[in-house]
């Protein structure tokens, strides 16, 4: 049997998993409503409390929005992070923590980081498999963008076709990322340093112009000013990695005469290839890791926390469900005089069993329904948060699981509120009826 | 066909042990109209909720046309309610987001399929004979206090039922709506030989009845025919 389910698709197992958890509500639903039409009584019940029944929607609209926006955000947050990180194949750097690496290459977070020689960058670009190997020289800044110094290579690898101009060929130009704060035709002088430690006047007296602008990456690259790496050498009164006579930039560089860079992306020509150098170049003086196993590592690491939150979640709805039940119960005190002149004038207590049931059915159903619009909101408006705070595009749709979550929800309340229906059949006829 | 009304030793107790109710004997043969009256707490309205199936005897036998209602289950009476008795209320007890007809034709949402658009002609048709025809489609809470109670009234009737019980129908109306309404109830049970039960304090009203019984401390003090 697991091994049929196993030998299913993803997208026919979640619709399967959707339909098992949902079934038990709609079958109670099927079992209750079987031959009776109590929705124009229902109706004339939600009208008569029209502002009660909007509240208690609304109150189950936020718990069942909370617990979709939740799960929405937080795969989305996952796999923004590892869009990110998707073309950097290979980092490799100096010894040290491969975390610390990665946040600075690829999530632009700065960080002071040992150096990747010029002897040792020689011998990775110069390595069999190697398509290119970038410097990524991080340090400076503009108005809190990161300028990074790079290669043409990496810009065309980054973002592909420039949404605009071209991309620099001269140590003095640069190429804005999509939302960077300089436009084509601009020109900026960088900051030393990030932040508020930024020192502004450090590099005065040099202008990077901008020629170009790359399309849109989802990564905290669109944010960034990319310049040539000689350029970046050059501003600090370092050498530029060529012969003093030699005006070129970009590879290949004379190991002599570069200064070094905190970081080299690799990008093999075959894909296995990558695996090669990354064994050939994790050793004492170097370390080679993929960005990807790293953040999948760090996700792994998250999965407790992750796993914890769901509990929660799922804690947080029983508890929702258990109020609902509550609430639904209270509910069925304002309708008990209705009830009681249906049960008066001859209705069965099937029937008056089943308006109970529809009328919390209606308020459970518009609750979650509108739950899942306020967490698919919610869970939007919060990616466009942190993707502004942190450039790494976050989209938050829903999935399976939220569909998942949402159809426990509602079964298991459709089938708890056999118990209000139930009470309330048993309530004293007259008292209701006199009250 | 209109059944008959045999009581027997009927006694209702309060938990308490209180005697409610203590009614020997009381029979009403079908087509009779019949007006329950005395003080309040004599036991008028217990005697008709006893008589309707409402409220369960503590002792004694309810016999309508052979069938003793205090032996059924619940949904045994509400059977019988639904197919024998029309019930009319003190207080008209509407549905205040339906409409005249939505009232009046009430029972069409629980009755079977086949007496839904029976029941709905009905309604219509008993709105139209209690003045309202016009009216049918509007909600109730534009009416007034005389025309909520015709819409009760043909409520109790839309189901065509040969027993009325109406729990002082009138008492909520300025005279002239009480007039009109206990004519028009008086009239329609005898066009249709329903038998007609009705707890009042309402002289004018219970003059209208075949009979008159007077209740004190849940027991009959006085039964007289007109």
């Amino acid at each position: 049997m697991l091994d049929l389910w196993a030998s299913l698709p993803p997208a026919l197992q979640d619709v399967l998993f959707a339909l098992a958890l949902i079934a038990p509500g709609l079958l109670a639903g099927a079992l209750v409503l079987r031959g009776l039409r109590p929705l124009p009584l229902v109706g004339a019940m939600l009208r008569r409390f029209a502002f009660v029944n909007a509240l208690f929607v609304a109150l189950i609209a936020v718990s069942v929005g909370l617990g979709v926006g939740l799960l929405a955000q937080e795969r989305g947050l996952r796999q923004g992070s590892a869009r990110s990180a998707e073309k950097f194949d290979l980092i490799v750097a100096a010894p040290g923590s491969e975390v610390t690496v990665m946040l600075a290459a690829v999530y632009l977070q700065p960080s002071d980081m040992a150096l990747v020689t010029g002897a040792q960058y020689a011998e990775i670009a110069a390595a069999e498999g190697v398509a290119f190997a970038a410097p990524i020289a991080f340090g400076d800044s503009y108005q809190g963008a990161p300028v990074v110094g790079t290669t043409v290579d990496f810009v065309t690898h980054l973002a592909g076709p420039l949404a605009e101009g071209r991309v620099f060929s001269a140590a003095e130009e640069a190429v804005a990322g999509a939302y960077a704060p300089v436009d084509v035709g601009g020109s900026f002088t960088p900051a030393h340093g990030h932040g508020p430690a930024a020192e502004h006047e450090a590099h005065e007296g040099f202008a990077y112009a901008v020629t170009g602008r790359m399309a849109p990456t989802g990564s905290p690259w669109d944010r960034a000013l990319l310049v040539p790496v000689e350029g970046v050498w050059a501003v600090h009164g370092l050498a530029n990695g060529h012969a003093p006579d030699d005006p070129r930039i970009g590879p290949p560089f004379v190991p002599e005469m570069m200064p070094g860079t905190p970081a080299v992306l690799v990008h093999a020509t075959e894909l296995w290839g990558n695996y090669a150098l990354k064994s050939r170049f994790t050793r004492g003086d170097l370390m080679a890791f993929f960005p990807g196993t790293v953040l999948a590592q760090l996700h792994a690491l998250m999965r407790d926390v992750r796993s914890a939150m769901s509990l929660m979640a799922v804690l947080t709805q029983v508890l929702v469900t258990l109020s609902v039940l509550i609430g639904l119960m209270i509910l069925v005190r304002l309708i008990a005089r209705s009830l009681a002149l249906l049960r008066a004038i001859g209705a069965p207590l099937r029937f008056v069993f089943a308006v109970v049931w529809a009328y919390s059915a209606a308020l459970i159903l518009s609750g979650a329904t509108l739950g899942l619009a306020l967490g698919w909101g919610a869970a939007r408006g919060i990616s466009a948060v942190i993707t502004a705070r942190t450039d790494v595009l976050v989209t938050a749709n829903l999935g399976w699981p939220e569909a998942h979550l949402v159809a426990g929800f509602i079964s298991l309340t459709l089938f708890m509120a056999l118990l209000p229906a139930w009470l309330a059949v048993r309530r004293p006829l007259l008292t209701d009826l006199r009250t | 066909m209109t059944p008959a009304l045999h009581v027997e030793d009927l006694r209702v107790t309060s938990r308490e042990g209180r005697v409610l109710l203590d009614v020997p004997l009381l029979t009403l043969a079908p087509g009779q109209s019949l007006a329950l009256r005395g003080a309040s707490g004599a036991g008028k309205s217990t005697l008709l909720h006893v008589l309707s199936g409402l409220v369960r005897p503590s002792a004694g036998r309810v016999v309508w046309g052979g069938q003793d209602i205090a032996a059924l289950t619940e949904d045994a009476r509400a059977r019988f309610r639904r197919e024998t008795l029309g019930l009319i209320f003190q207080d008209c007890h509407l549905f205040e987001e339906l409409s005249a007809l939505g009232n009046a034709g009430l029972a069409s949402a629980f009755a079977p399929a086949r007496d839904r658009a029976p029941i709905r002609l009905a309604a219509a048709s008993w709105l139209a004979a209690l003045g309202l025809g016009q009216a049918g489609s509007r909600a109730v809470d534009s009416f007034s206090g005389g025309e909520r109670q015709r819409i009760a009234v043909a409520r109790a009737l839309a189901g065509g039922p040969p027993v009325i019980l109406a729990d002082e129908p009138t008492a909520a109306l300025d005279r002239a709506n009480a007039d009109a309404l206990g004519a028009d109830l008086v009239r329609l049970a005898a066009e249709g030989g329903r038998t007609l039960i009705v707890v009042t304090h309402d002289a004018a009203l219970a003059a209208r009845m075949g009979r008159q019984i007077t209740l004190a401390d849940g027991r009959i003090v006085e039964d007289t025919d007109a």
